[in-house]
């Protein structure tokens, strides 16, 4: 067993479109999930039936394996006749959209529970404060209540965020030739498995790297106030 | 309807996934506790070699690793012992390999866990066994793991919960669990809907079944304190 | 008689001069990273002496009495404690930590285990008592420092006050020659603080060797034998107790006195 530089080399072209796939369905994911999971986030700091269906929401998406939201939605969706003879069939007969649903689904779930620890941890003589002042509900929300929120929640948000790159390997479930995937194809291709998976591990490894760089600057900048021994 | 035949397989594949499931977070476990208490004091080269096992395992998908054993890992294992001057043939099942990769994955998140729950019992609790003569065996079990099990119990039904969600993944290498007989049966039936949420079900029921003994064993380890009013946000790890 | 009957009663302070000191320190040195924690310390306690050691924060006096149960290890120098030398040697610091009993300043009770349980703890798997014995001894302990009501509860569903006495209680259960307390009522509410003194005050009557870590002025006037004045990891003055709070020579100490008093 040993690591083929040659053949490394000769399938980057392979692993780097792999990686560019990862990329375009982890992007949309990110902004989808976050849009879903504000509202969601929201119903469930409210009371009565809004917050019982969001606390469902969050119980459901966060308890389903992802794969199984993704077959649900690639091979269980076009089973409905309101979607394979809509025009709603143009979207669903298409792998990356079924990953982009299928995965914003489980994201937007941790999402939201994040945002309403981070929400639900803003102390309420701030919120008080900024009402006394005369802000509208609206004002506190977006100026002072999430902004807040967001300086919170920025090592769990690290957590999920690092945790939706690996879970994007699903995706080679529903046809999507992504970073595994590639190399997987390499190996059918040269029954090397060592090769093409070390170096595809060696890519993910660089990407979430990258990132956990990119967070501790971020927690720098955002959360300067906070002493640090 | 569902058919009883595809049901019971299902049944058959949730009762591998449970298997699988255990197995792998016992081997997290272990590889967890043996890296926190060796890195507890700072040691050159046991801390070289954990931060490169944490820094491989948490940033590289665990389907991947799982990938890399099976296909893989029987060429591994015959050129490290073939080192060692021996020549042997070990043959990997997906279920090994399945169970391999969890372990090790999670493991370095365990051991992250459960050495930050030993750093915060107080230092004075180790003192009073000290003063008191306590032997150290007696001293680590009886005093200082039950407190260290009520700081690391929250983050360790978390990770139980990933572990076992994350084995439904791994069913892509080949493992026959509750994944591929539900796929299985979707295909053959073209009634995907009921299989799949009949296997969340499973998931959703297994979830729930944690929260449940899991408050159970957080209200015992929690006896002797007050009741903390404050939660903090729950994260996925 | 007195609340606590503890080893038969010696008139105090005045040793047998057969009998080796209770505590020797000797060119005692500590350091922590490159702070000089104590500095060719000198410190010696007679059989039922009762030392009070103040001076301000970071002068050494907790670093002191750590050193003497080997919660911390001296650098250079050497500990003596009833004639035993206490070395590195796993045996001997065991033979030493027996003779000692210490109270914290954070209590360090167990907080998973009963007051009765924290208390048997020791009794039981140091001693090797039978449960029945080990919880007559604890109750006998519990009772002299009047919290043997709350034997069933756990250590955070008491006061502070409590808790220090539970804690004073568990110490002496193990029968030891040399109380050792590390700033006992620091960490207690000022109606605490009372009940906890009294307790100590008890202690001192029954004749046992006590060396206490303390910043109450009253209780060393009324109590301590001798008091020791440390600043900046020295002894800076030493006298019985009388002379140390009406003629204190250094200018060190008339300055602290000053602040405290």
């Amino acid at each position: 067993m040993h690591y083929d530089f040659k053949l490394a080399w000769e399938s980057m072209p392979a692993l780097l479109a792999g990686t560019a796939t990862t990329f375009t369905v982890l992007l949309p994911v990110l902004v989808l999930g976050l849009l879903v999971a504000l509202p969601v986030a929201l119903a469930r700091l409210d009371s009565g039936p809004k917050s019982v269906a969001a606390a469902g929401y969050i119980a459901f998406f966060r308890g389903v394996p992802s794969l199984v939201l993704l077959y649900l939605v690639y091979s269980g969706l076009p089973q409905l006749s309101i979607v394979r003879d809509t025009f709603l069939w143009t979207f669903f007969s298409n792998a990356y959209v079924c990953a982009w649903v299928g995965l914003t689904l489980t994201h937007s779930g941790y999402m939201a529970e994040i945002i309403r620890g981070g929400l639900a941890a803003v102390p309420s003589g701030t919120i008080e404060a900024a009402a006394a002042l005369g802000l509208s509900p609206r004002q506190v929300l977006f100026r002072l209540r999430l902004p807040m929120a967001a300086r919170y929640v920025l090592k769990a948000y690290q957590n999920e965020l690092l945790i939706m790159v690996k879970s994007t390997s699903a995706v080679s479930a529903i046809t999507l030739v992504d970073l595994t995937a590639a190399a997987n194809t390499v190996f059918d291709y040269t029954y090397d498995p060592f090769t093409p998976l070390v170096t595809a591990a060696a890519i993910y490894w660089c990407i979430i790297n990258v990132m956990r760089i990119g967070f501790t600057l971020a927690d720098q900048k955002l959360n300067r106030h906070l002493v640090r021994n | 309807m569902p058919l009883m035949g595809f049901v019971q397989q299902i049944g058959t594949g949730a009762l591998v996934t449970i298997q699988v499931a255990v197995l792998a977070y016992l081997l997290a476990l272990l590889i967890g506790t043996l890296f926190a208490l060796a890195t507890l004091k700072r040691r050159l080269v046991v801390n070289i070699a954990w931060q490169t096992y944490a820094s491989i395992f948490t940033g590289v998908p665990s389907l991947l690793v799982a990938f890399l054993f099976y296909y893989a890992g029987s060429g591994i294992i015959s050129s490290v012992l073939s080192l060692a001057g021996l020549n042997v043939t070990i043959d990997i099942s997906p279920f090994m390999a399945a169970v391999a990769a969890l372990g090790m994955v999670y493991g370095a998140y365990l051991a992250d866990l459960i050495r930050s729950a030993i750093q915060n019992v107080p230092p004075g609790q180790f003192e009073a066994t000290k003063v008191l003569l306590i032997p150290r065996p007696a001293a680590w079990v009886l005093v200082i793991l039950p407190q260290v099990l009520r700081l690391a119990l929250p983050g360790m039904t978390n990770m139980w919960i990933v572990v076992l969600k994350d084995t439904a993944l791994i069913s892509l290498i080949g493992l026959k669990e509750i994944m591929a007989y539900a796929k299985l049966a979707s295909g053959v039936t073209k009634e995907p809907f009921i299989y799949y949420l009949l296997a969340s079900a499973f998931f959703l029921g297994m979830t729930a079944l944690t929260y449940f003994v899991s408050q159970r064993i957080e209200q015992w380890t929690r006896r002797g304190y007050r009741p903390v009013a404050v939660k903090g946000p729950a994260h996925a790890l | 008689m007195n609340a606590i009957a503890h080893v038969s009663p010696v008139v105090a302070t005045s040793a047998d001069p057969a009998l080796p000191p209770a505590i020797s320190l000797r060119k005692l040195n500590k350091y922590y990273g490159a702070f000089h924690a104590l500095r060719d310390v000198d410190f010696e306690v007679a059989n039922s002496e009762i030392v009070v050691l103040c001076g301000p924060s970071g002068s050494g006096k907790s670093s002191l009495i750590r050193c003497i149960n080997h919660l911390e290890q001296h650098d250079s120098g050497t500990v003596h404690v009833n004639g035993m030398e206490l070395t590195r040697k796993a045996a001997d610091v065991a033979r030493v930590r027996r003779q000692l009993g210490m109270v914290f300043q954070g209590f360090n009770l167990f907080p998973h285990m009963t007051v009765l349980a924290n208390c048997t703890f020791a009794l039981r798997l140091a001693l090797h008592m039978t449960t029945p014995q080990a919880e007559g001894v604890a109750r006998e302990y519990l009772a002299k420092v009047n919290v043997l009501d709350q034997a069933e509860k756990f250590p955070a569903e008491l006061s502070g006050g409590q808790q220090q006495r539970v804690a004073i209680a568990r110490a002496l259960c193990l029968q030891p020659s040399v109380m050792l307390f590390d700033e006992p009522t620091s960490a207690l509410d000022p109606e605490s603080v009372g009940s906890v003194l009294r307790i100590m005050e008890d202690l001192a009557a029954t004749g046992i060797t006590m060396v206490c870590v303390t910043h109450e002025m009253g209780f060393a006037r009324r109590v301590a034998h001798r008091c020791v004045f440390m600043e900046k990891g020295e002894i800076v003055e030493q006298a019985p107790t009388d002379q140390f709070f009406r003629k204190p020579t250094s200018s060190r100490l008339q300055r602290f006195l000053k602040q405290v008093l």
